[in-house]
């Protein structure tokens, strides 16, 4: 019983660190995101081009990949090293998922009917009015499903931030198996399914309350 | 003088020359319907109208006062167009509801938008000084639309949660509560099942009594014969024939018009 107390505590503070991780990458990642999902939908074709081609190179080589730049190669440039490895992780993860969220941004905005600027545009709204009166509650209820998706993808990949050395639940529970004691791995599911479990009931409600309209 | 003249409209997507000098005008209080077969550049014109296309030619104004000049690109700039676009309400063939918004808010969002804006440059919107009273202006103008296109009872009620004629008549009710010069149709009925386009119709010939003017574009030939006053036959980008409902559906002369209504009595129209 001891045992069990001394690694849950382990393991929690592990996973306090995945928490920050995705707290903060979340918070900023979705207005990044949809910065991004304006520029991929710019009518400025040299705008459109390279943010197409940044979603193209994030989405296209391994998040893994990609925190080993973030804090490998700062260094090698420029001889500065950021002072706290959770910071580069950060910063791997946010640019990551804004790329992802900026699809579902620009396919949940592409998705609204050209009829509803329309309307919009003959009742003499702005371009502004229609988009935050109009357009975007609308892209709010599209997206639900699909960033529900990613959020919970992105509670999982936090754990990649051990690559790095980072002190997250699985480098804890490595640093137990490498002492002999295998369990703890196993037990660190159980802190990811409960966090995931919260977040698919907090959606389940979000989809709900968007349920009284249709379109 | 005409409340609106429109004057050689020339409009092409590519290469393809959709409207080919257009020129028209309407009295106010007339109904102008046009009709002719799809492709003929009518929903095009009407698009234009409203400033949703861009014309490349042409002249439109409204009591005198010119709106676009296909010339003088200082008309083309997006706030003019925005200002212009309030002498003419628009009809969409698929209602074009905003979904979110129950029937009650889907009539006043865009007043209340346009009296916040108003009453900050100019420092009134329709006699009111306050937003607060512009605002009790605009619900009480929203509750006697509603009463006019009979849907009271359905204020509160989301677009999802009604027939397609109902959604049609808080559509006409949407466009008019901006107090627009010019009403125009685009296909109203075209989306609906055949027993719901009657209620649509009668909304329409209603406005007729209260000397709203209209332009309605329409397949409904007995429709158009009933209740407009003018109607132009648009045939491949031109105006075939223009008249009144006796002149052009009872007798018409060209011989296009002929045999686009023929088309329609064949089935007893």
């Amino acid at each position: 019983m001891d045992q069990f107390s001394t690694v849950t505590g382990q393991l929690l503070e592990g996973f306090s660190q995945n928490c920050i991780i995705f707290a903060v990458t979340l918070v900023a990642a979705i207005p990044l995101g949809l910065i991004i999902s304006l520029g991929s939908m710019s009518k400025f074709a040299p705008l459109k081009a390279l943010t197409r081609t940044f979603v193209w190179i994030i989405r296209g080589t391994p998040l893994m990949l990609q925190i080993f730049v973030v804090f490998y190669v700062p260094p090698l440039l420029f001889g500065v090293r950021m002072r706290e490895r959770i910071a580069a992780a950060i910063i791997a993860f946010i640019i990551n998922y804004a790329a992802y969220f900026s699809e579902i941004f620009r396919g949940g905005i592409e998705g609204i009917p050209k009829g509803q600027y329309e309307a919009g545009q003959v009742l003499g709204m702005k371009k502004s009015q229609i988009f935050f009166k109009v357009v975007l509650m609308q892209v709010f209820k599209r997206i639900v499903a699909p960033m529900s998706n990613e959020i919970i993808t992105l509670v999982k990949d936090t754990s990649l931030a051990r690559v790095i050395a980072i002190p997250e639940i699985l480098k804890e529970a490595e640093n137990f198996s490498k002492q002999g004691l295998i369990w703890p791995l196993f037990y660190t599911g159980a802190f990811f399914l409960l966090f995931c479990g919260v977040l698919t009931l907090l959606f389940r409600f979000i989809e709900k309350k968007l349920d009284y309209y249709k379109g | 003088m005409a409340l609106l003249e429109v004057k050689n409209i020339k409009k092409s997507f590519g290469r393809t020359e959709v409207l080919k000098d257009i020129s028209f005008s309407l009295e106010k209080g007339e109904v102008l319907a046009i009709i002719g077969s799809s492709g003929s550049g009518k929903t095009t014109l009407l698009r234009c109208i409203n400033f949703l296309e861009t014309p490349q030619e042409g002249v439109i104004s409204v009591n005198g006062e010119v709106l676009f000049d296909g010339a003088d690109p200082s008309k083309k700039r997006e706030s003019e167009i925005r200002k212009n676009r309030l002498h003419f309400g628009m009809v969409f063939q698929q209602f074009n509801l905003f979904p979110q918004y129950t029937v009650f808010e889907n009539l006043i969002l865009a007043p209340q938008l346009m009296a916040k804006e108003q009453i900050k440059v100019k420092g009134e919107y329709m006699g009111a000084k306050t937003y607060k009273q512009a605002q009790d202006e605009i619900k009480s103008e929203a509750e006697k639309l509603l009463k006019k296109v009979g849907l009271t009872e359905k204020s509160k009620s989301y677009p999802c949660d009604l027939s397609g004629g109902q959604q049609q008549r808080v559509a006409i009710a949407r466009a008019l509560a901006l107090n627009p010069d010019v009403l125009c149709f685009d296909e109203p009925t075209s989306a609906l099942d055949p027993e719901l386009t009657g209620e649509v119709l009668n909304v329409i010939k209603g406005l007729k009594s209260t000397d709203s003017t209209m332009i309605v574009v329409t397949h409904e030939i007995g429709f158009a014969r009933d209740v407009a006053d003018k109607i132009i036959f648009m045939d491949n980008g031109v105006i075939e024939e223009e008249g009144t409902p006796a002149q052009v559906i009872e007798n018409p002369k060209s011989p296009r018009t002929k045999e686009f209504l023929s088309r329609f009595n064949q089935f007893g129209d």
